[in-house]
């Protein structure tokens, strides 16, 4: 199956897109990859070079845009696409990649599937499995109609590098003539305060509902930062802002891989619990022995969760001092 | 300005205990038994809505919300609910088919309804529904009208009669954008937008005006693109070990010596 991999080089997180990509392609599509090519969409000329290092299959083609607008990406793939289509065109799992992935399908008479975590190109029709049910079902569907415009579940595959390649088959292509989106009168970034990676966590400790309310978030942030490890909240924290959206943990945020993961507070409702899956070793501290986060950890204390952190942190501070004592190498970001 | 919030109710699947995810011959999940809710999306949408309208006297132009559901009789309750929060157009496209996964019908029905029935200037919806997760249905209802669309909404501001200020999530941060209507917003992961409740006196004066029915077969239905042919239940299971003791620094010595301590040292 001929496809083709859409990556969006305006954006920051490119290289995140890129392995991302890479992965899926190489979990999914490997037997076919000498039928993948690239299209790159990006605006600053000097990032070129750079670009060309992102790119997951053995050609590509550049394609200069004035900026990163919906409307105009739309227009762009759907006038470069009309001769030489692709039969799949695979989109990141990014914000603009369902997007454009929808749009785009429609555009094309096509079919789309967004959030899409494997396929399956040996039948007639491509098929792909997706969550469902609020991520308690995994649905698997059939894509009628060619062109199939796919985006990526975050977390569908792992990231994978992308190897230096000796041949790099390049096309340069200028639409930085397309018009921009009218509809749009003033457009701005809103500053925001740089997040730490949670993706990257190696010890985490996330809050739930559990902690009911922002001054109870806060108490336990610090004890995250007193203990050395990165803190994250599940999603009814964020939507009632006793937290930052950076910190939200889950489908909808952070799919982290953490070494330890410390839940506190959480209920473990699947939505959740893909943000955690992929940690090594779970802990949930949790009242409630009926919690589906209690089956889904490796360890579970049932107790009330402050009374546990706290204690914890005690032992943690103890050995940090025992070991300074019998001068013991620590990594104090981790005591 | 005109302003339709789409939405659709779904079962609180959260209350489902692990026995009843039982998947039948017809791809179907007996739900039927609990009680119709909204997706958190759908709920911001038309808290968002709302907030809208309370700002709208202050810029001085009128915002006529209104609200539309393609559901059977379950979604009555919230409709009901809307009537009372001063929606002024209340409907109901009444429908006992499986609409789980056909966000293009869904689409296709919202295009009519706008095009053909109710001019509206801004389509407003949440970002997915909770049994289908489809996160299609805003887009396709954007490419149908040819209107633009900007996704993972989490505010709105009213400028003047025909501009609105829309901040929305990007893959680069939140991007905050002047646009002109006609346009499609699909609403995210917006913090604070939890519903109102109307109080029981707008309950008593509003919400006796009736919920408006329309009818599926009164609109042409399009063939889906995509075909569910297969439903799993996921199950994740860990050890589950529940570490026992008086008091919760015995349960905490008992977590760090025996589980954390040898792991974190290694970090």
């Amino acid at each position: 199956m001929r496809f083709k991999a859409i990556l969006n080089g305006c954006s920051a997180d490119i290289v995140a897109q890129a392995e991302e990509l890479n992965g899926f392609i190489f979990e999914n599509l490997r037997s076919e990859s000498a039928m993948g090519s690239t299209m790159l969409l990006y605006a600053k000329k000097d990032e070129k070079e750079a670009l060309l290092s992102l790119v997951p299959t053995e050609s590509v083609e550049l394609v200069r845009i004035n900026r990163y607008q919906p409307e105009t990406i739309l227009e762009a793939l759907t006038t470069l696409e009309r001769r030489e289509r692709a039969h799949l065109y695979l989109f990141p799992s990014g914000f603009a990649g369902s997007e454009i992935a929808v749009r785009l399908a429609f555009r094309m008479k096509g079919s789309s599937l967004v959030q899409v975590k494997r396929i399956d190109c040996s039948q007639t029709h491509l098929i792909a499995k997706k969550t469902v049910y609020t991520s308690h079902v995994l649905g698997t569907f059939k894509l009628k109609k060619k062109p199939y415009c796919v985006s990526l579940a975050k977390g569908s595959a792992d990231s994978r590098p992308i190897p230096p390649r000796e041949k790099l088959s390049v096309t340069d292509i200028d639409m930085t003539h397309l018009r921009e989106d009218l509809f749009i009168k003033a457009s701005q970034s809103v500053p925001m305060k740089p997040a730490r990676n949670l993706a990257r966590a190696r010890f985490l400790l996330v809050g739930g509902q559990g902690m009911h309310n922002e001054e109870n978030t806060q108490s336990l942030k610090q004890i995250a930062d007193a203990i050395g490890a990165d803190f994250g909240v599940s999603r009814p924290v964020a939507m009632r802002a006793w937290a930052p959206m950076h910190r939200l943990v889950g489908v909808s945020g952070a799919m982290t891989k953490a070494e330890v993961c410390i839940v506190a507070g959480v209920s473990g409702a699947p939505a959740f619990y893909a943000g955690i899956e992929k940690s090594k070793f779970i802990v949930a501290i949790n009242n409630d022995l009926r919690a589906p986060i209690v089956k889904t950890a490796d360890v579970a204390i049932i107790d009330d969760y402050r009374a546990v952190m706290e204690a914890l942190v005690k032992f943690m501070k103890a050995q940090t001092r025992k070991d300074a004592c019998f001068g013991k190498e620590t990594d104090s970001s981790h005591a | 300005m005109k302003l339709l919030v789409c939405f659709i109710t779904g079962p609180d699947l959260d209350m489902l205990e692990d026995q009843d995810w039982v998947i039948d011959k017809n791809l179907q999940i007996q739900t039927g038994f609990l009680k119709p809710a909204l997706s958190t999306y759908d709920e911001s949408a038309l808290e968002i809505a709302l907030m809208l309208s309370d700002a709208s006297e202050s810029v001085g132009v009128p915002i006529a919300l209104n609200a539309l559901t393609v559901a059977g009789t379950a979604a009555t309750a919230v409709l009901k609910t809307l009537i009372a929060l001063r929606f002024e157009r209340v409907v109901r496209i009444d429908s006992h088919e499986d609409l789980r996964f056909r966000p293009r019908t869904i689409a296709s029905i919202l295009t009519q309804y706008v095009l053909e029935q109710a001019p509206q200037d801004v389509l407003l919806l949440g970002r997915q529904t909770i049994i289908g997760e489809n996160a299609r249905t805003h887009l396709l209802a954007a490419e149908m009208l040819k209107w633009p669309c900007i996704t993972h909404v989490t505010g709105i501001r009213l400028d003047d009669e025909s501009h609105l200020t829309v901040t929305s999530q990007t893959d680069d941060g939140l991007l905050r954008q002047q646009i002109q209507t006609p346009c499609v917003l699909s609403v995210g992961d917006a913090p604070k937008t939890y519903m109102r409740v109307p109080t029981l006196k707008d309950r008593m004066r509003y919400g006796k005006r009736p919920v408006e029915t329309l009818f599926t077969r009164n609109f042409q239905l399009p063939d889906e693109t995509e075909e569910l042919i297969h439903l799993e239940v996921i199950t994740h299971e860990r050890a589950g070990l529940v570490i026992e003791g008086e008091t919760p620094e015995k349960k905490a010595k008992t977590l760090y010596e025996d589980h954390l301590k040898k792991r974190l040292e290694t970090l």
